[in-house]
């Protein structure tokens, strides 16, 4: 037998409850183990002291029904103390200063704005128009404040972008009309080349007047329509 | 031609039968006139209800559609050598003619001269890539001419809720109401954009010429409007402004006239 067996068997070894084999391994464990020697003599010790109280009161003739009263005054009584409790609970006040106050509202502010801005900035491309329409004139302290700390575009970089891509696309179907431009009649040919021209003028209008003025939000919007359509232009022709 | 054959039935001395066969000769002359330097017709008609759609996409040459009034829809047209393929499509209400698709690498495809006819409440979406696209009384929900390249757009007697008119070189005219709500779009890269509409409706106006700055504005002048940019654009709003009207001309000029 363990101590664990013993510690578990100990109660009913001292009411002689054990089987006969079980107790002579009790016994031996007993004579070998120090510390259950002492728990088992402690315990003896109780029950000894215990034997001894002799209970005087007289049992009521209904103790079902006096402990439910009792309960319930016991409950009634600690459901009136936790509402004046509640009641008495002084409030809990942060004691800050103003600038502590003002500060923490404008960290929370900022530390979320970012937050904002950094997973707009992930998950959303902005708009085409939002970039033609962007410009250093309508762009605000804020967003001023986030290209600077490079977690937004500036409406210049964006615009510098857009235009890129348009002129990708530009070059892309430019190949595609060159390959097929053989096979038109002339008519479509001089019809084509007219166009372009033309579209080429405005868009050279548009740079130079971007280069003296780059913040011109109307060239900006002109600029972007005419690559536009030099982008339908190449695009429909290259279909034929 | 028309001298002769007035000089025909002034003859005197010929005999009845000379007069018929003469005749005959003249007017087969005259519907066969078209065909002899190898042109072809082509017609068709569909059923068609009053919301009807089309949708046509011209290579080359003059698109008339025609608002009439008759549940159906006509569509008839000159070809030119070489011929084009034309294979209409009807599908959940609307008619398809691709032109650029139905001759896709087919190489020199000649003209063709559409001429539609379409209940007035009909929404039409025509597009050419050369040549002129002309409108006249419809009443649907959508009107859209677009020209990729070079050609003149006309648009009269129009009372659609949402019109766009877009053309590279050429000028465009409109002439209609403007609808409440409405949506109303012209753009041109260089030509001349006339529009003739009622001052007395509502709409929010921007109108940007940047390359002439030159946007006559008539009697719209007396109204709320104010330059921007130099004078290259006009903005403005008259009545509620519940219609939206944008005009672009790159290169060219734009004049607004009362109706």
């Amino acid at each position: 037998m363990n101590c664990t067996d013993f510690q578990n068997e100990m109660s009913r070894y001292l009411d002689g409850d054990l089987e006969p084999q079980r107790a002579v391994e009790a016994g031996l464990h007993l004579g070998d183990c120090e510390p259950c020697a002492r728990s088992f003599e402690e315990f003896s010790l109780m029950l000894d002291s215990c034997r001894g109280i002799e209970i005087d009161e007289e049992v009521p003739p209904n103790a079902e029904a006096l402990w439910c009263r009792i309960s319930n005054v016991i409950e009634t009584e600690s459901a009136a103390e936790k509402r004046i409790e509640q009641k008495a609970e002084p409030v809990r006040r942060w004691n800050f200063s103003f600038g502590q106050a003002f500060a923490a509202f404008a960290g929370i502010a900022l530390v979320s704005s970012l937050l904002t801005v950094v997973a707009v900035r992930n998950y959303l491309e902005p708009a085409a128009e939002d970039m033609v329409t962007r410009s250093a004139e309508t762009e605000t302290t804020f967003e001023r404040f986030l290209s600077r700390v490079g977690l937004s575009e500036s409406p210049r970089e964006a615009r510098e972008r857009r235009i890129r891509e348009q002129q990708a696309a530009i070059d892309y179907w430019d190949k595609r009309v060159r390959a097929r431009r053989a096979q038109w009649d002339q008519r479509m040919q001089q019809a084509f080349d007219r166009n372009l021209r033309e579209i080429d003028q405005a868009v050279t209008e548009y740079t130079r007047t971007l280069e003296h003025n780059p913040d011109d939000s109307l060239s900006v919007e002109m600029l972007d329509a005419a690559l536009n359509d030099k982008m339908n232009l190449l695009r429909q022709f290259s279909e034929l | 031609m028309t001298r002769s054959f007035f000089y025909i039935f002034t003859i005197g001395g010929q005999s009845g039968a000379a007069k018929v066969i003469l005749t005959g000769v003249v007017f087969l002359l005259l519907v066969f006139a078209p065909f002899a330097n190898g042109q072809r017709r082509f017609s068709r008609s569909f059923p068609a209800n009053n919301d009807v759609r089309i949708e046509l996409l011209n290579r080359s040459g003059t698109v008339t559609v025609e608002g009439w009034n008759r549940q159906e829809v006509n569509v008839s047209a000159f070809l030119e050598p070489p011929v084009a393929a034309i294979e209409p499509r009807v599908a959940n209400g609307t008619i398809y003619i691709n032109l650029v698709k139905d001759n896709q690498g087919r190489g020199e495809v000649g003209s063709v001269n559409f001429t539609v006819r379409v209940p007035f409440t009909s929404s039409v979406d025509i597009e050419t890539l050369v040549g002129n696209l002309i409108v006249s009384n419809i009443r649907g929900g959508l009107l859209r001419a677009h020209i990729t390249s070079e050609g003149d757009i006309t648009l009269t007697n129009i009372g659609a809720r949402a019109v766009s008119a877009q053309n590279g070189i050429g000028d465009i005219f409109y002439d209609g109401t403007i609808t409440s709500g409405g949506s109303y779009r012209f753009q041109s890269v260089r030509g001349n954009i006339n529009l003739r509409i009622p001052f007395s409706s509502s709409f929010k106006l921007v109108a940007t010429a940047p390359s002439t700055r030159n946007i006559s504005l008539g009697a719209l002048a007396n109204t709320n409007m104010s330059y921007a940019g130099d004078g290259r654009r006009v903005v403005g709003r008259v009545g509620d402004g519940s219609a939206t009207i944008s005009v672009t001309n790159q290169r060219g000029n734009i004049s607004f006239i009362s109706r």
